[in-house]
Formats: structure tokens, sequence, C-alpha cells
């Protein structure tokens, strides 16, 4: 199997940086706005999504000599929705209360396209290395991606930080603003985020190239 | 069929391992998540009806009722299970009601998948359950969207007035159906 150029660790932090999912390539869009209202929430879905691409990686690296073509797809789905709900079984057990919020968003990481994107177009094609470093740096950077929103809407719109409080109570108690927990705070905050590194990898490119 | 079988073995065998799979998932992990759910029930439960010391398991209509006591015995209040349509799926409550059965001693929400940031606030810790405390057990309560003018009406949530109505409904559906049948097991 052709491996593409760059090692497994320039894959990796080309997850978290270059390619992040959710600043870069504009994947994940629905629970990126659902569940970055806290920081809590954003974490634990972002573990989630994580152990789910993982897993969806390495077993689509493992069988790829196997899977016909005209049911990747399929075959990706099956491995997608087992672990997703295994997740699902295991935030019920063990994380029960951020799972109540999470709500129905757990289940919708069946439906993540940055998850079935990297078994199309990396775990098919490569070994589990190349495979799992992807699905690592992936994770990350959606894990990253999300933490950043849920740092500012959870401050902005809570005033506290993992259910800490730190912000005065003069802010919190009327005055914070609410509208950063709800969708329109979602979408202001995604577009100021997706703007500065828009602009940071525009100058990067133009300063960087030598 | 060899075409068939050719073309398809890998989805079957796949479908057939992960089937043992989540099944081995769910049979593990299956008493964890129903000792959770007893736990959440319980601490709601002793939330909604103060100075509870120990309680008592009812089936009254096909709900779940807590015939709650104190130290000595003495009944404290009732606690109903409940649940209903929500706005996005099901939502389970618990409902306190005073000795007598006269009064709403207060609600809280145990389950339920509400958008978050606008139906998740008929959780506990917001301002909207805490509006059932001391309501009275014997009119029907409504939602109003503004400030509240009769005893029972209810302010809905701002922006989620759908969550605010179901939760509403399944306390007005359990109170309706339980409270006459107190007296009997009291």
């Amino acid at each position: 199997m052709a491996e593409e150029n760059g090692s497994n660790l320039q894959q990796f932090s080309d997850g978290v940086l270059a390619n992040n999912p959710v600043l870069v390539q504009l994947l994940g869009m629905c629970p990126t706005l659902a569940v970055t209202n806290s920081l809590e929430n954003a974490l634990v879905m972002g573990m989630a999504a994580t152990f789910v691409v993982v897993m969806s990686n390495v077993i689509t690296s493992l069988l790829r000599n196997l899977i016909k073509p005209h049911v990747r797809i399929l075959i990706f789905t099956l491995t997608i929705a087992t672990f997703v709900t295994i997740a699902d079984l295991a935030l019920k057990a063990y994380m029960f209360e951020v799972s109540q919020k999470l709500g129905a968003f757990v289940p919708l990481i069946i439906v993540n396209c940055m998850i079935i994107c990297r078994a199309e177009v990396v775990a098919i094609k490569n070994g589990v290395g190349r495979s799992l470093a992807d699905a690592l740096g992936i994770g990350l950077g959606f894990t990253i991606a999300l933490s950043i929103l849920g740092i500012v809407r959870e401050i902005l719109g809570s005033g506290s930080l993992l259910n800490f409080q730190i912000l005065p109570d003069a802010f919190v108690d009327g005055h914070s603003w609410v509208i950063m927990v709800l969708p329109p705070g979602a979408f202001l905050t995604l577009g100021a985020v997706v703007g500065i590194v828009n602009q940071i990898r525009a100058s990067r490119s133009k300063g960087g190239a030598a | 069929m060899k075409k068939f079988i050719d073309e398809s073995w890998l989805v079957l065998v796949l479908g057939i391992v992960f089937a043992c799979l989540l099944a081995a998932t769910q049979t593990t992990l299956q008493a964890k998540i129903d000792d959770n759910r007893a736990r959440a029930l319980n601490n709601a439960i002793a939330e909604v009806v103060p100075g509870l010391a120990d309680k008592e398991e009812l089936e009254v209509d096909g709900n779940q009722v807590f015939k709650c006591l104190d130290e000595s015995g003495g009944l404290v209040g009732w606690a109903v299970k409940a649940s209903g349509s929500g706005f996005i799926d099901r939502i389970t409550l618990v409902a306190g009601l005073s000795a007598d059965g006269g009064a709403i001693i207060g609600i809280k929400v145990i389950e339920h998948v509400e958008t978050p940031g606008l139906g998740n606030k008929i959780d506990a810790g917001n301002p909207f359950p805490e509006q059932f405390t001391g309501k009275s057990a014997g009119l029907p309560l409504e939602v109003v969207k503004q400030t509240p003018q009769k005893p029972n009406d209810i302010q809905a949530i701002t922006g989620a007035t759908y969550s605010s109505a179901y939760v509403t409904d399944i306390v007005n559906d359990v109170i309706t159906r339980i409270r006459p049948q107190l007296a009997e097991h009291r």
C-alpha cells in the first residue's frame, strides 16, 4: 500500500492544526455549536468523539485489504455506530450527569462527518500506525476546537468554568451574556474563532513562505 | 448465492462481531447504569421531600409512588415518579406532595434530553422548577409567558415554552391521577 509522504507525527499534528476538523475543514459543526455551552460538555464530547474516530480508523485500517469498495460506506457506518453506542453506554455508566446534559448529541456522533471522512481518506489506504496517528490528531484537534469555544461561551454566558464560578456575582446574576450559551452565541463565537484562525493561516503562508 | 457471500461476507461477519461486542458491553454496564438511575431517583426524592428518613415504595395507577417517612415513621410527604413526552424526547421527573396531598412541595426533573441552553433550564438549580414549590395541588397549573397573575400560573422559560409546558403537563397529569388515591395508602 502506498504511504503518503511525511511521517506519522506530521499526520498527527496536521489533524490538530493545519487540518483541524472544526476550524479548518469546517466539519462536525453540529456538536460544535450545540455542546460548547460549557467546557465540561465540550471536553466530554471531544473525548467520546476521539474514542470513536480512533476505533473506527484502527479497525478500518486493519481490515483495509478485505473491504470491498462498494460496501465500504456500509462498513464504516457499522463500525462507527457500534463504537458510538459503546461510548454512550460507558458515559451513562461512568459519567451519568454529563451524559444527561449531552443528551442526544452523543448518539449523533455517528453522523459526525469528520469520523467517516478519516476512514475514507486515511484509514482505508494506510497502515494502522498512520491511521492511529491521524485519528489521535483529528480527535485532539476536535477537542481543542470545542474547548476553545466552550471556554469562551461558558465564561461569558455563565460566568463559570467547569462549573466553578470565576466571574463576580455582579456579572453572573442576570448580567452574564446569556446569549453566549444560546445558539446565536455559538455562531458568533465560532465565526470569531474561525476568523482569527484564518487570519493566522493567511499571515503564516505569506510570511512563512521562504 | 456464492456471489452474494463473496461480496458481503465481511459485512455479515462484522455485523455478528459488533452485535456480540455491544451485547457484552450492555451486559457489563447495565447494572451500573441502573444504579445511576436509581441513585438519581433517590437523590431527587430526598431533595424534593425534606426531612425524609425512610420511604416505602408503592405502585399507584401505574406510577412509582414513595411514601416518605421521618425517623419516627411519621408521614412527611409523598414522592411520585412520572414521565411523559418532552420537546425532544421523554422527560422523567419526581414530584413531591405534602403529607395531606394538598400542596406540591417541589419537583425535580431527573431525565431529559431537552435543548442545551434552553429547554434544559427545567433542571434543578434554575428558577423554573422552583416555581412549583408551594403550589396548591388542587388546581391544574397553567403555563404563561408573562409574569404570573393567578396562583396556579407557572411562568415559562424564555425560549423554551414547549419544554416548560410539557413538564407542567406531566406534573398536572400525575397529580390529577394519583392524588385522590393517596388517602387510602396513608
